[in-house]
């Protein structure tokens, strides 16, 4: 009793002796049992089982899962899979390590051949077991030399695994990515089962972001090895599953004109459907080699990647945010129509400058357009009419009209690390500088310059929008996945994000001029005019840095070439019923009409002329349709 | 919160500490002839991961260690709900990533909450069961809250899944209820009333799940999976015979015949290159280390502290039986790791912090009773 007065809350541990009792005599029998099992599976079995582990003969081994295919829109194949032979050696397979490789070596130099130089210095490293990798994806000729002579070459041996083959290469490298092996971390955190070290997964772009799908599910087989570790024959196995064919939006032949029109300039393109959102070209310059990742990138290869000035790794259609500069006058104009503070027929005086307290913000053209409307005002891309607009509108009611186009915030696209560009607001200056809005920095927004951003994908879409009158579809690059027999896996529809809060005759009045632009006489937009499809467009030309505006002028053939405009151009065609539009960005190129315009002329011609050779297609579906 | 005591210093449980030190450096040991034979020389080698997590753990311990347990005790409920939490976003993230998931990153980590859980798990029902003393024995209707406690993160855990943890979750419950007591006829009504739901929630089952279960009960129905597992962990076991095949020099582990040997399977490593004899003086540690826990229990001056102290030993005993069971053979293939021997940070971590709290437990015997 007097222990339980010592006991602060009157627990009497006493009174759970039974029940110690059994605890102990359960955790006595559960440690007997596993000393008892372990006696009889080491003591009394355990030469037996020591036999067993001597001749241990069989293996399991993994069979590596095909990845799915990447397809274009048009079925053409843009990733498909080869077979990499990987030189391996097993140095407790051979007696003598030297020897077998010297006699490597000879039968290599005989035939004027490369030995890897991997393979002279790393014999003292070796353990006894462990098989190394001489040489990944070796050549044919190779593959006939160690082949014919293996007897001489014991612990030698050729692995045989699936490696992806990126067809397009730097064309599409951004959109597709690339495959590496699966790193220890995702190992180590996805628990038993989910990956092995040494599978292949997806790292970067549609080849990560379907990855799930892509990579297949690994089979196994038990096999029976001899003494020199040569497979036997197989008792029994799981075959592997080839991952689902992934058939993208995206069409090849228009990658490709927009890749070779771009050429070596820093700059991005985007082409889409304006009908669904489908993507039907996305560039990205400079680009890299995706091939180099197969089977693992060599050291310096990955430094010279990822230390090169010019980001050739970075998604610049996407993850690149520019200011829009005039292409952004749509959307202000739309502003200040729905806003009532203008009509089609309001008028503003251009003597190409435009006082604003006790500052001048200067017209493109030093001459001034003199008396314009809206629709010369866009056609000539005259910057005065739009800063009466600016001091008229003030940012936060362009902000309002310009996120209801989707600018900033990412729209959606399948893809990793997409940015939503910037709509700056009263609200957004104070948070982020502390300080009030200034009725000038209205002025620069208004054509689209000063804290403005957007990706080439937004532009983009706010073109693809205008175009189709008004409805925004979320952008997307995946059509439907498909598995290797051909059975429709999953399909992605076009996806509606909603519709412009806008009358229609303001979208009409818009477009209008966008097509005089193109197709008037002192357009800006004058390279695209073409006959077979009436281009509506705007160009764009972004300061990088805030010049002020008249000393812009007199520098401009100074500038050091990083400080050069960007060129910018966007358009929809044909008008009233688009099927494309594109969007291109050239880093410091100079002049949107006269360096962009031609790079998405090239594609809007590329695409017509495919059109016109698949036209009786289009005439059938009509015809069926007509039917019903 | 932090009470520097003289006291905390005198009656420090050595026992206890070096007993786990010992085993932690035997498993490293393991960890380093288990990886020994991997040439990839870019990435740290396992054993230096190890030695990260030993040190990561021993912090644990000895924050756990000096913050007094009835702190501990008191917020019980919101260190269980931070856990559930935690679970949640795992779980969410899973969710968006379209595949399992067990792990979240916390400052450059990864971690596994899962693991986690066993320990907050602990604390909530010492606590409740602490708070509502009844002085008889339960019945099973006034279960129902410590058995929600247990069934939000054992569902969560199922769902990743890792039927491994949610059974040590569900054995972990069911000690506990052992401790305070179950009245005799409430004991009938669950068991004959488990009896008769497992037969209709078979029938309820979808053909593959119950493939997955049988595959699950016997590993010969999956020769390539975990059939092939058990067969060779036995032969590396069994070949190690009285006095093994010495450390590195274990050819069931060096040519890599063994899954998972890092991990689950760190035993028949232990096994295969120390022997029977290795294996005794190991499964002597254990037995030593949990009664030695059971000890703890018995002279805890409060209920609060019994039940903390209870639960801890237990999860021990019950990780040890179940992983070597598998390992031999003689218990079915789940994801449970050894205690401090397995590769693991998050498990090793969570282990060590169980044990700081257990010298917590053990050391304030002496101060509480002033």
């Amino acid at each position: 009793m007097q222990k339980i007065h010592d006991r602060l809350d009157g627990y009497e541990p006493g009174q759970l002796k039974g029940k110690f009792n059994v605890i102990f005599v359960i955790v006595s029998i559960a440690l007997v049992l596993i000393a008892m099992r372990l006696w009889y599976l080491q003591v009394i079995r355990g030469s037996e089982l020591r036999q067993r582990s001597e001749n241990n003969s069989v293996r399991l081994r993994k069979i590596k899962p095909m990845r799915g295919l990447i397809m274009d829109d048009g079925r053409r194949v843009i990733v498909d899979n080869q077979p990499s032979f990987d030189l391996v050696f097993i140095p407790n397979r051979t007696k003598d390590v030297q020897k077998t490789l010297d006699r490597l070596r000879t039968l290599y130099a005989e035939r004027s051949l490369s030995f890897p130089p991997l393979a002279s210095s790393f014999t003292g490293k070796l353990k006894p077991f462990v098989p190394v990798i001489i040489e990944r994806n070796i050549s044919r000729e190779k593959l006939a030399v160690v082949e014919t002579h293996s007897l001489e070459l014991p612990g030698v041996f050729v692995e045989v695994s699936p490696i992806r083959q990126y067809l397009n290469g730097e064309m599409t490298a951004q959109v597709i990515g690339f495959t590496g092996e699966v790193s220890r971390e995702d190992v180590d955190r996805n628990g038993v089962g989910q990956f092995t070290p040494g599978d292949i997964i997806g790292k970067f772009g549609i080849e990560k972001f379907l990855d799930p799908y892509l990579r297949g599910k690994s089979g196994a087989e038990q096999v029976e090895v001899n003494v020199a570790g040569k497979e036997v024959r197989s008792l029994g196995m799981v075959p592997s599953v080839q991952g689902d064919n992934v058939i993208l939006t995206l069409d090849a032949a228009l990658q490709e004109a927009a890749w070779k029109a771009i050429g070596e300039r820093p700059g991005a393109l985007v082409a889409l459907d304006p009908r669904s959102g489908a993507i039907l070209a996305l560039v990205s310059s400079p680009s890299f080699d995706p091939n180099l990742f197969n089977g693992g990138i060599s050291a310096s290869d990955w430094e010279s990647l990822a230390t090169d000035r010019r980001h050739p790794m970075e998604n610049r259609a996407i993850s690149g945010q520019y200011p829009p500069g005039s292409t952004y006058k749509p959307i202000v104009a739309v502003a200040a129509l729905e806003e009532g503070l203008i009509t089609p027929e309001t008028t503003f005086y251009c003597n190409g400058s435009f006082e604003m307290g006790n500052r001048t913000f200067r017209c493109w053209n030093p001459k001034g357009h003199g008396q314009v409307n809206l629709h010369r005002a866009i056609v000539e891309s005259c910057d005065v009419y739009f800063y009466n607009l600016g001091r008229l509108l003030g940012p936060d009611k362009i902000a309002t009209y310009a996120r209801a186009f989707g600018l900033g915030d990412p729209l959606g696209i399948d893809l990793a690390r997409e940015k939503g560009g910037l709509v700056p607001t009263r609200q957004w200056k104070l948070a982020r500088f502390r300080e009030p809005w200034q009725p000038g920095e209205s002025i620069s927004i208004s054509i689209g310059q000063g804290f403005n951003l957007l990706t080439p994908l937004q532009l983009a879409h706010v073109y693809a929008t205008l175009g189709n009158g008004g409805t925004l579809y979320r952008p997307r690059l995946v059509k439907q996945l498909e598995s290797t027999e051909g059975r429709v896996v999953k399909v992605f529809k076009p996806e509606k994000m909603g519709t412009l809060p806008i009358r229609p005759q303001t979208i009409q009045m818009i477009n209008q001029a966008l097509w005089g632009v193109v197709n008037e006489r002192g357009g800006t937009g004058s390279a695209l005019r073409r006959k077979e499809a009436d281009v509506c467009g705007k160009t764009g030309t972004a300061q990088v840095i805030g010049l002020p505006q008249e000393e812009k002028i007199r520098k401009a053939k100074r500038t050091a070439a990083d400080y050069r405009d960007h060129a910018l151009f966007a358009c929809f065609a044909p008008y009233g019923n688009p099927e494309i539009a594109v969007a291109v960005i050239l880093e410091n190129a100079g002049h949107g009409g006269s360096a962009a315009g031609p790079v998405a002329r090239k594609v809007i011609d590329a695409y017509f002329a495919q059109k016109k050779t698949t036209t009786p297609g289009v005439g059938e579906v009509a015809i069926v349709e007509g039917i019903n | 919160m932090i009470k520097l005591d003289r006291r905390l210093i005198i009656n420090f449980d050595w026992t206890l500490f070096v007993l786990v030190l010992l085993l932690s450096i035997i498993g490293l040991l393991n960890i380093y002839s288990a990886g020994f034979s991997i040439t990839d020389l870019r990435q740290t080698p396992y054993y230096l991961r190890q030695i990260q997590s030993i040190l990561v753990g021993v912090a644990g311990m000895a924050l756990a260690f000096f913050v007094d347990y009835r702190f501990l005790g008191r917020h019980a409920y919101v260190i269980y709900l931070l856990s559930i939490v935690l679970l949640a976003i795992v779980f969410m993230s899973g969710y968006a990533t379209r595949g399992s998931q067990r792990w979240i990153v916390v400052a450059g980590f990864t971690f596994q909450p899962s693991e986690l859980v066993k320990l907050t798990l602990i604390l909530a029902l010492a606590k409740y069961f602490d708070r509502n003393r009844l002085g008889r024995s339960w019945r099973l209707r006034e279960l129902w809250v410590p058995f929600l406690i247990v069934l939000i993160p054992f569902l969560f855990i199922l769902r990743q899944p890792d039927l491994g943890t949610g059974l040590i979750l569900m054995i972990l419950f069911l000690s506990f209820i052992f401790f305070v007591g179950l009245e005799w006829k409430s004991f009938f009504m669950a068991s004959t009333g488990g009896l008769v739901l497992v037969p209709l929630f078979w029938y309820l089952l979808k053909d593959y799940q119950k493939e997955r279960i049988l595959t699950f009960f016997s590993p010969e129905r999956d020769p390539l999976g975990s059939g092939y597992h058990i067969i060779q962990s036995m032969i590396a076991v069994g070949s190690g015979g009285f006095f093994g095949k010495g450390f590195l020099k274990g050819s069931q582990t060096q040519l890599k015949f063994l899954p998972e040997q890092r991990t689950d399977f760190i035993f028949s490593v232990f096994a295969e290159e120390w022997g029977f004899l290795g294996g005794m003086v190991l499964i002597f540690m254990f037995l030593s280390l949990i009664l030695w826990g059971l000890k703890i229990v018995i002279h805890s001056k409060d209920y609060l502290g019994a039940l903390v102290a209870f639960g801890i030993t237990m999860l021990i005993f019950w990780e040890v039986f179940i992983n070597i069971g598998m390992v031999l053979g003689i218990l079915p293939v789940v994801g449970i790791p050894l205690p401090f021997l397995s590769y693991g940070g998050s498990s090793m971590v969570v282990l060590m912090t169980a044990i700081g709290l257990l010298m917590n437990i053990s050391v304030r015997r002496y101060i509480l009773q002033s």
